[in-house]
């Protein structure tokens, strides 16, 4: 009952995003960095709150993961 | 699945870049104002004024040194899910976050969460709902080493419940190159779990999984960042939900996911527009799109107002049998002759809507409050090209965050 994945498609999208985002790059010195350094520029967010959001579509939506590793599994999927 | 991103962050200062200046290097710099350079060598320590959006344990400013304060963090969480008419499943969880450094190149963080679950859940559909109580306990510990050019985290974590304990060791990686503008990540974890049902209708199963993940963070200009992560999932042994009737799924499960991240600072009104979408798909047949957005907008005195919003939208599981009510109270009979088969809502093709506000509130330089509302709702009729599943009422959450942190 398994379909076999094919990780080759998502791969070159992400290359493929790569590709066309590098042409936009323009390069940015340390000190030109004050907006970049705000902390909601940043990926990371509120850890606690990121850690109940997840948890929360973990246990209620079918699809799961991409935003990194670590923390535990648990009973409610 | 709690997960903690040990991440790619931003570097404000790359301090060899500063000390190395000469003055030809200043002099190319007044153009943009002295202000800002002193905006920019003053961030790592203004950082903590801005946080309560960011708590993060990698905390931003500088991959290649350790935090300068340390970070303790609580947040409470009210989650109440219902169905039209009937109330499902409430949480209330305390959380705890610490967070230490030890030397410029060694931090140390650890949270630990309590969920008090009880209510009623769906045998089949959202159908024949069934009292339920747990607890869960779950921490996670981690050690991060800053190096010049990233940083390496590795950690552990535990969860226990009443009839799931699960186990796992994790390791990440970011690497930048010398401008700081470009930061390869990857990470790598393993899970261990076990399985006991209070019904006993399985004993000491198993699931075992690993998960591998790679991104790259960009910074496109000065106001202009964003990220592009791939990851992949195999795990094996017991999916099945023992509490619902007709529940025999695939024990194996495998699914990779695409995610692209973008962060855009408005100068003009001196705010931030997070964006961010997921494609998922695994082998059970599940596809989903995930979009959100999140505008964050400081408006004074150490006020921040943060709404939000996210779609997603999911195929079902191609051994999901659809609801028919004919038969009802019973729940329909699987294919005769079918291995696998699921009649759980979240194994159906739907789509769904989040809508959320959060507020924060500075007390003073290290001390920081906030509050997030989020409303959501799943229905079949959401699901984006095609039709979703029918014959199931709508389900509906409503969760309420209270955060208090404070740097030391």
């Amino acid at each position: 009952m398994n379909v076999p994945l094919k990780p080759v498609p998502m791969i070159a999208s992400a290359l493929l995003t790569l590709l066309l985002c590098s042409c936009a790059i323009t390069p940015v010195e340390p000190w030109q960095k004050g907006n970049l350094a705000k902390p909601e520029m940043t990926f990371e967010g509120d850890v606690l709150d990121k850690q109940f959001t997840e948890h929360t579509y973990f246990s209620k939506e079918g699809a799961f993961g991409g935003s990194g590793v670590g923390g535990g599994g648990c009973g409610c999927n | 699945m709690d997960r903690v991103w040990e991440g790619v962050v931003v570097d404000a200062i790359d301090a060899r870049g500063v000390k190395g200046s000469d003055s030809q290097e200043s002099s190319a710099v007044n153009p943009l104002g002295l202000a800002l350079i002193k905006a920019a060598l003053g961030l790592p320590l203004a950082l903590p004024m801005a946080l309560p959006l960011s708590l993060g344990v990698s905390l931003p400013a500088c991959a290649d040194s350790a935090p300068d304060k340390g970070l303790v963090s609580f947040k409470y969480l009210d989650y109440l899910d219902s169905q039209p008419g009937l109330d499902r499943i409430r949480v209330r969880a305390p959380s705890v976050l610490v967070m230490k450094p030890l030397s410029s190149e060694w931090s140390v963080s650890s949270t630990y969460t309590t969920d008090a679950i009880s209510g009623a859940s769906p045998a089949f559909h959202t159908q024949a709902l069934k009292n339920m109580h747990d607890e869960r306990h779950a921490l996670d510990l981690s050690a991060t080493r800053y190096l010049s050019s990233g940083a390496r985290t590795f950690g552990g974590s535990y969860s226990k419940e009443v009839d799931y304990l699960s186990r796992g060791l994790f390791y990440s990686m970011t690497e930048s190159d010398e401008s700081k503008n470009s930061t390869w990540n990857a990470g790598v974890s393993v899970s261990s779990d076990q399985i006991n049902p209070t019904n006993r209708v399985v004993m000491n199963e198993t699931k075992q999984s690993y998960d591998l993940i790679a991104g790259l963070t960009q910074v496109f200009n000065m106001d202009n960042i964003a990220q592009v992560q791939v990851a992949h999932y195999s795990g094996k042994g017991d999916y099945s939900d023992p509490y619902k009737v007709f529940d025999n799924r695939p024990r194996e499960r495998i699914n990779n996911t695409f995610t692209v991240r973008w962060n855009h600072y408005l100068p003009g009104n001196e705010s931030t527009v997070k964006m961010g979408y997921r494609y998922y798909e695994d082998d059970w047949g599940i596809r989903a799109h995930t979009w959100d957005a999140e505008w964050v907008k400081p408006v004074g005195n150490g006020w921040t107002l943060a709404p939000s919003m996210r779609l997603y939208s999911q195929t079902a599981a191609n051994f999901f049998i659809n609801a028919d009510t004919s038969g009802s109270p019973f729940p329909p009979f699987p294919t005769p002759g079918s291995t696998y088969y699921s009649e759980d809502q979240r194994m159906s093709a739907y789509g769904a809507h989040t809508y959320g506000f959060k507020v924060s509130k500075s007390l003073g330089p290290d001390t920081f409050v906030d509050l997030k509302i989020e409303e959501y709702q799943q229905r079949g009729s959401w699901k984006l090209l095609g039709s979703g599943s029918t014959g199931m009422d709508p389900f509906l959450a409503r969760s309420i965050q209270a955060g208090f942190s404070h740097y030391f």
